[in-house]
C-alpha cells in the first residue's frame, strides 16, 4: 500500500469507528427494524397482498432510514471533526487535505455499506419466513438504494466542506427531495404557459442528481424485469456524480482555514 | 542552519456580519535555529496560535512565506518531521490513549512492531502509563495536554511546534512539561513552543520572540534581549521605626511590611544607596539587598505598553 493509500485508509477506519458509536445510527436502525418488521402485521390487514406489501415497506424502510443516516450521521461526523478540532492533529502531519476528504469519505460509505448489508439481511429474513420469493431484482433495487446514498453521501460532504451542519443538513435534504421531482419539474417547464422559467427547470434538471434513476423500488415490487445492464449504468451514473461531488469539496478543502 | 523560517507571513481574516477584515499577523519573519528552543511569547490574541497555524499548514497565509527544514509548510511534506500540539487539546474523545497515539502513529506510516514498542515508552515518558486503556473522554486536563505530547512526539519528529504546552498544568505538570522540553532538546530536537507564561520561556529558552498585535518586535537570545544592566534592588532589613519605615517607603517603588521585616523594591541603584545610609545610621538591620536584573516580564511589558500606545 502506498503512503497516500494508507493514510485514507486509516482515516477511513478511524472515521467508521466513530460512526459505529453513534446512538443516532442505532436509533435509525432500530426504527428501520421496526418497519420492516411491521410488513408482516401490515400484511394481515392486506389479505391477497402480502408479497408486495413486504417488498414495499422492505425497501421502502431501507431506502428512508439508510438516507437519513447518511444525511445526518455522515454530516455530523465531518462536522465534529471540524468543530472539535480534531481535524488539528491529523492535517498537521503529511496528510494531504484530499487525503482527509476521501479517508472520511470512504469511511461513510463503509458504514453504509454495512447498514444497508444489515437491513437487506433482514428484509430477507422476514421475506423467507414469510414462505414468499426473494426475486433478483430485489437484489439490484437494494443495489441502486446504496448507490444513491453514496451519491447522497458525496452531497452532505460536498455541503459540510464550507457551511454549517444545520445549513449543510438543510441543502442535502433540499437537493434529495428535489432529485426525486426533477421529472416533474422538467414537465412544468414544458408547459405552454411556463416558457418563462423553462431554462431554470431545464438547467436544474440536467444540472442536479436526478435521483429518480436510482429509484427501481416500484418496479422491483411489482415483479417487473429489470436488465442488469440498467442498474450497472445508473450505478455508473451515481458514481460519476458522486466522483464531481468530492472533486469539488475537495477543492473547497484545498482553500478553507482551519481557524 | 534554521528548522523554521518566515519571511513577512501575513494573515487577515474578514469577521462579523460586514465581514470586516482583521489582520492577525503582520508580517512575521522568524529563524528558529537547529536544536534550539524557542519560545514564541505575546499577550491574548497576539497572533501567536495564527503564526503556528500558518507554520502548520492549517491555514493559509494572506502573503509571505514559511519554510519547515527547508519545504515550504503549503506542502504536505514539510510536516513529514514535524510534531504537533494544537492549544486545547481537541481528539478523539473515543479513543484510549494507547489507540489515540495508534491512530497517529499510523497516520504517520509507522510499522506496527515500532508502535508497539514506542507507544506504551511514550506514555510513560509523559507520565500516563497507567492512562494507556482508558478513554481519552475520561483523562483529566493535564492528562489530555500530556496525550496531546505524546501525540506530538509520535513520529520521533526533528521538530516539534508546540502551542501552550503548559496550559492547564498544574505546578508539578509544568515543571514535567519544561524538564520533558529540556531533554529533548538534549536529544537534538528543535522545539518552537508559545507560551505566556513567561517564567516558563524565561528558565527554558535559548531564543524568544515576543509578539504583540500580530508583529514580533524583539526577537533573539535571551542575553542580548534583556542586556547585563541592572533594573533595580531589592532590599530587605529589620529593626526600623515607623518614621524611617515611611522616609524609605517615599524612596522606594514598593514596600512590604512582612511582620518585624521590611521589603522594599527601587527601581534606581542610586535611591537605594541612600535609603540603606538612613537605616545604618539609625541601626536597622540589613538581611538582604539583592541587585534585579532586566526580566523577560519586565521586556514584555515594555513592549506591549509600547505597542498598545503606538
Amino acid at each position: 500500500m502506498t503512503a497516500g493509500a494508507n493514510r485514507i485508509f486509516v482515516i477511513a477506519q478511524n472515521t467508521y469507528r466513530e460512526a459505529v458509536r453513534e446512538k443516532l445510527l442505532y436509533n435509525l436502525f432500530a426504527f428501520s427494524t421496526l418497519m420492516i418488521l411491521s410488513s408482516i402485521v401490515l400484511a394481515k390487514m392486506h389479505l391477497g397482498y402480502d408479497e408486495r406489501i413486504y417488498y414495499d415497506v422492505g425497501l421502502a424502510a431501507i431506502a428512508f432510514f439508510g438516507v437519513l443516516i447518511a444525511i445526518f450521521v455522515g454530516i455530523n461526523l465531518v462536522y465534529r471533526e471540524l468543530a472539535q478540532k480534531t481535524v488539528y492533529t491529523m492535517l498537521a502531519k503529511p496528510v494531504h487535505r484530499w487525503e482527509f476528504v476521501v479517508g472520511k469519505y470512504a469511511g461513510l460509505v463503509s458504514l453504509l455499506a454495512l447498514e444497508i448489508g444489515m437491513m437487506a439481511a433482514l428484509f430477507m429474513l422476514v421475506v423467507w419466513y414469510k414462505d414468499t420469493q426473494f426475486p433478483i431484482q430485489l437484489l439490484y433495487a437494494i443495489g441502486l438504494i446504496f448507490m444513491e446514498l453514496v451519491l447522497i453521501t458525496a452531497v452532505a460532504l460536498f455541503f459540510s466542506s464550507f457551511t454549517t451542519p444545520y445549513l449543510a443538513a438543510m441543502f442535502t435534504v433540499g437537493l434529495w427531495i428535489i432529485g426525486h421531482l426533477l421529472a416533474d419539474i422538467r414537465d412544468f417547464g414544458n408547459l405552454p404557459d411556463a416558457a418563462g422559467i423553462r431554462p431554470i427547470t431545464q438547467a436544474l434538471y440536467w444540472g442536479l442528481p436526478n435521483l429518480d434513476r436510482l429509484d427501481l423500488k416500484g418496479p422491483a415490487a411489482a415483479g417487473q424485469v429489470i436488465e442488469l445492464g440498467t442498474v450497472l449504468s445508473r450505478a455508473l451514473y451515481a458514481l460519476l456524480y458522486s466522483a464531481m461531488l468530492l472533486i469539488g469539496a475537495v477543492a473547497l478543502f484545498q482553500r478553507r482555514d482551519f481557524r | 542552519m534554521s528548522l523554521i523560517q518566515a519571511r513577512g507571513l501575513r494573515k487577515s481574516f474578514r469577521t462579523g456580519f460586514l465581514g470586516r477584515r482583521v489582520e492577525a499577523v503582520r508580517g512575521v519573519d522568524l529563524d528558529v535555529r537547529e536544536g534550539e528552543i524557542f519560545g514564541f511569547i505575546g499577550p491574548n490574541g497576539a497572533g501567536k496560535t495564527t503564526t503556528i497555524k500558518l507554520l502548520t499548514g492549517l491555514i493559509l497565509p494572506t502573503a509571505g512565506e514559511a519554510w519547515i527544514q527547508g519545504v515550504p509548510v503549503s506542502d504536505p511534506r514539510s510536516r513529514q518531521h514535524l510534531g504537533f500540539l494544537p492549544e486545547g487539546t481537541f481528539f478523539h474523545e473515543y479513543l484510549t490513549g494507547a489507540e489515540f497515539l495508534d491512530f497517529h502513529a499510523r497516520l504517520l506510516g509507522i510499522p506496527r512492531d515500532v508502535r508497539r514498542q514506542r507507544i506504551p515508552e511514550l506514555l510513560q515518558r509523559v507520565g500516563i502509563p497507567h492512562a494507556a486503556d482508558m478513554r481519552l473522554r475520561s483523562y483529566s486536563k493535564g492528562m489530555r495536554q500530556r496525550a496531546g505530547l505524546a501525540q506530538a512526539l509520535i513520529g520521533d519528529p526533528d521538530v516539534l511546534i508546540l502551542d501552550e504546552p503548559m496550559s492547564g498544568l498544574d505546578p508539578l505538570g509544568r515543571k514535567d512539561v519544561r524538564d520533558l522540553i529540556l531533554s529533548l532538546r538534549d536529544e537534538g530536537k528543535t522545539i518552537f513552543f508559545s507560551s505566556h507564561i513567561l517564567a516558563d520561556a524565561e528558565v527554558i529558552c535559548d531564543q524568544v520572540a515576543i509578539i504583540v498585535r500580530g508583529r514580533v518586535v524583539h526577537q533573539g537570545y535571551l542575553d542580548a534581549l534583556l542586556g547585563q544592566e541592572l533594573s533595580g534592588v531589592e532590599l530587605v532589613v529589620e529593626g526600623i521605626d515607623e518614621n524611617l519605615f515611611e522616609q524609605v517607603q517615599a524612596l522606594a517603588q514598593r514596600a512590604l511590611v512582612q511582620g518585624s521585616r521590611f521589603q522594599f523594591e527601587f527601581d534606581d541603584e542610586a535611591e537605594a544607596e541612600k535609603a540603606l545610609d538612613w537605616i545604618r545610621s539609625e541601626g536597622g538591620r540589613i538581611r538582604s539587598l539583592v541587585p534585579r536584573r532586566r526580566s523577560l516580564e519586565d521586556l514584555f511589558v515594555e513592549e506591549a505598553k509600547k505597542e498598545t500606545h503606538a
